[in-house]
């Protein structure tokens, strides 16, 4: 421990940083959904057959979807959010306000996906 | 009231894992963690380390995560955390004992930036101090106030991932002098922070700014020395 650096993910992740730390931390995760979702896409093209079938399979359930909206519409518009900010730097001083803006804007939109897709799901 | 303080325990002269000792003591709701701190040192347990110095949130010795998050333990008073509080020591940096870490890494990336007024010109005619407008005094009024706690630094995810990061606090002191008009290293500072371990590292957080006791704009001052190196503009 002494010749160690006093970090660990799990350690980083109990950090107490609110709202701003989970906007970083869910851009993180939903990235790596995105990447999840276009290789998916691409060893389907590539393999074709069973396996592809198989994987149409995933990105094609309801559930999936939900989670692939969820992961490009939070990354996109935090995203904005940080581009913006990183752009005016001046606005950094509204930053608590532009996080609640982004949710303002997100929840209201993933709300009707998650509407059309489970209404979809259940064959409506 | 009555107050458990659940604290990080670790003696590298006995210990190959950290642990947590619990003290449960009476303690006013205006006491601040470290009076309790120094209570528990004082009256419990005279191994318990930790650093303090002038305990008036100026020296910015005792910096540590109280309830998972980093404060000044001087400024922070119990009424705030309630009965129960946690203390750890900050993020990112060797624990050497308890809540005492080394921050010999911080220091060096602060050195990094060249941190002292740089100037070629000649002293003015009169011999006296180097004048300078209200409005740009006003430039780099904010990031004055740092006072090196780390608590920005071992807030930031990015120098949690990697210790090589220059960090918040290093990047704040380079702004102090980079905008100010009187020094005249500027470019030299800049050319330091578009290194790979310099701002662009930065990816916007915004949990130094939170953790900041003395509430300097942080992520502004990032922000505004991320500007004067993509345009030049000082």
């Amino acid at each position: 421990m002494s010749r160690e650096r006093n970090i660990s993910v799990i350690q980083g992740l109990r950090y107490q940083g609110g709202g701003v730390q989970l906007a970083w931390l869910l851009h993180r995760i939903s990235g790596l959904g995105i990447v999840l979702f276009v290789s998916l896409h691409i060893l389907a093209s590539f393999f074709g057959g069973d396996f592809g079938k198989f994987t149409n399979g995933i990105y094609e359930a309801w559930w999936f979807q939900l989670f692939v909206i969820f992961c490009a519409l939070f990354h996109a518009i935090n995203g904005l959010r940080i581009t913006v900010l990183d752009l005016w730097p001046k606005l950094l001083e509204y930053q608590r306000e532009a996080i609640w803006m982004e949710w303002a804007v997100f929840l209201p939109i993933y709300g009707i996906a998650i509407f059309v897709i489970i209404q979809t799901a259940l064959g409506g | 009231m009555q107050v458990t303080m659940k604290i990080f325990r670790f003696n590298p002269e006995k210990d190959t894992k950290f642990h947590y000792e619990t003290y449960t003591l009476e303690a006013e709701p205006t006491d601040r963690v470290l009076d309790v701190l120094e209570r528990i040192k004082g009256y419990e347990d005279g191994t318990l380390a930790f650093r303090r110095s002038c305990a008036h949130g100026v020296c910015g010795s005792d910096a540590m995560r109280i309830n998972g998050r980093n404060y000044l333990a001087c400024k922070s008073l119990v009424k705030d955390f309630g009965a129960n509080i946690t203390v750890e020591p900050i993020l990112g940096l060797r624990v050497i004992k308890d809540l005492i870490v080394d921050m010999n890494p911080f220091f060096e990336n602060y050195k990094k930036i060249l941190p002292y007024f740089i100037t070629e010109s000649p002293i003015p005619e009169d011999g006296r101090e180097r004048l300078q407008s209200q409005e740009d005094r006003e430039r780099f009024d904010d990031t004055t106030k740092c006072i090196l706690c780390a608590a920005c630094t071992t807030s930031c995810p990015s120098f949690w991932a990697s210790d090589d990061y220059f960090g918040p606090a290093a990047i704040v002191n380079a702004h102090r002098f980079i905008f100010d008009t009187r020094d005249e290293a500027a470019s030299e500072r800049l050319e330091i922070l578009a290194e790979t371990s310099g701002v662009a590292r930065c990816h916007t957080t915004y949990n130094c700014t939170v953790a900041c006791p003395r509430e300097i704009q942080i992520t502004k001052a990032i922000g505004e020395v991320k500007m004067a190196m993509v345009t030049g503009k000082v």
